[in-house]
């Protein structure tokens, strides 16, 4: 047995599954914006639906672009469904009417979370790029949680809404969200682009964590969710995560619209191509995805007695603006 | 708990057991480590992400709504080289603690 993948999972526990970089959307953090690749056939969709499921992936979570982009995305959650995964998606939410919300709870969606990245429509508009984007997204949460869809809301904190975010919290009680995402923000594609605009400096981060992490420990109608690994030195932070510091390519990794596998929807490194080549040889051998899972203390990380726990943080972003996975996160307040 | 009781896993739990990780414990086990809080079975409920250890695992694959307490005590005790009273309380508490949690149902 290989050592170095010693407690690694037989197979990740999610797949984020970009099935086209197409959208009805021009977003100002948009990782994917400016993204290309071959979409799939409905057919060879589905034949990666029967590798995840051979595999024993329990959740995919379509992504995009938009996923509604996409007239087959039924058919393909339908099918995925029918082969035992756990179907999610995340959607700016234009698209879905009544109708579109009974389809997507015929087709076996277990969850549909909506983009909203403020409570005052003409900042969400404008972030988006969108006129009248809030007005529908709004309406779309009603419409999911109507079908009785499992509803979340997705916002990516930026400066545009770090400072309000407890309205975005109130917003999501209003239509009976059952958990909030507060996306920190990822420096990758428009992101990168536009990240002196939009994003928070450290020391921001730990004043926007250390209030969010107090409200999150206050609620009880309502699930307060944060993917950071840059927050586990924080007080009140209590969870006991099944890994250390970022979960791609331990707990989760992305598929591209052509069937490449990359560790995250925001490394642009491709591992692999599900379709191509075999599976267990991409999740146990692939050089990138062993040196994420095995990252050395680099820049102020050595000697930190934080490293421990956050292993330098989400490795997206040191990647980013480094190009050294295991260079500090430049969200890091230490 | 009677046991004849049958415990059964709640169907909407996603769980899969993880056997690499199984035989990679058993190696550690061997070698006089502490395996206690390593996991066996990823399971999810709830929305939170769960491990159960080996002997956790092993009671938890069993929890199929057809196995009695009192076969589950009988495998587990062929398989373990320790008392057989303590193997039958610690499956008897484990399930308990399931149940207790809302993982399994008695049927």
């Amino acid at each position: 047995m290989n050592d170095t993948n010693e407690g690694l999972l037989s197979a990740p526990l999610t797949f984020n599954w970009t099935l086209s970089y197409r959208c009805n959307f021009s977003c100002s953090h948009c990782y994917s914006r400016e993204e290309q690749a071959e979409e799939l056939t409905t057919d060879r969709i589905c034949l990666i639906v029967d590798i995840l499921a051979d595999k024993k992936v329990p959740f995919v979570n379509f992504g995009g672009g938009e996923p509604l982009i996409r007239e087959d995305l039924f058919d393909i959650a339908s099918y995925a469904s029918s082969r035992g995964l756990n179907v999610s998606m995340n959607s700016n939410g234009w698209l879905i009417d009544a109708d579109a919300a009974a389809r997507l709870r015929q087709s076996g969606f277990q969850s549909v979370g909506i983009s909203i990245d403020s409570a005052e429509a003409r900042l969400h508009d404008d972030f988006r790029c969108m006129p009248g984007s809030w007005q529908r997204a709004v309406a779309a949460l009603d419409h999911v949680r109507g079908a009785g869809i499992r509803l979340t809301m997705s916002s990516v904190i930026s400066r545009i809404n770090f400072r309000n975010f407890r309205d975005l919290i109130a917003l999501a009680r209003d239509h009976g969200v059952q958990t909030l995402y507060l996306h920190n923000f990822k420096c990758s594609g428009r992101g990168f682009k536009n990240r002196e605009d939009l994003d928070l400096s450290p020391e921001e981060w730990k004043a926007f964590y250390v209030e969010a992490l107090e409200v999150k420990n206050s609620l009880s109608d309502l699930t307060l969710s944060f993917d950071d690994p840059v927050i586990a030195s924080l007080p009140g932070y209590d969870a006991d995560p099944m890994v250390k510091g970022s979960s791609c390519g331990k707990l989760s990794l992305h598929l591209r619209p052509n069937g490449d596998i990359t560790p995250c929807g925001f490394i642009p490194l491709v591992v692999g191509n599900i379709l191509a080549q075999d599976f267990d040889d991409i999740w146990y051998n692939s050089p990138v995805l062993l040196k994420m899972r095995h990252k050395e203390a680099k820049g102020k990380c050595a000697g930190c007695a934080a490293y421990g726990d956050c292993l330098g943080g989400c490795t997206a972003r040191a990647f980013a603006t480094t190009g050294d996975f295991s260079q500090p996160d430049p969200h890091c307040w230490k | 708990m009677d046991e004849n009781v049958r415990p059964a896993r709640r169907s909407d739990i996603i769980w899969r057991h993880e056997a690499r990780r199984e035989q990679e414990l058993l190696e550690a086990q061997e070698r006089g480590e502490d395996i206690s809080d390593r996991g066996t079975v990823i399971l999810v409920a709830g929305g939170t992400m769960h491990q159960l250890n080996l002997l956790g695992g092993e009671i938890w694959r069993r929890c199929d709504g057809n196995t009695t307490v009192a076969r589950i005590v009988s495998d587990l005790a062929g398989e373990y080289d320790v008392d057989p009273a303590e193997i039958d309380r610690d499956v008897r508490e484990f399930i308990e603690d399931l149940n207790q949690r809302g993982w399994i149902s008695y049927e």
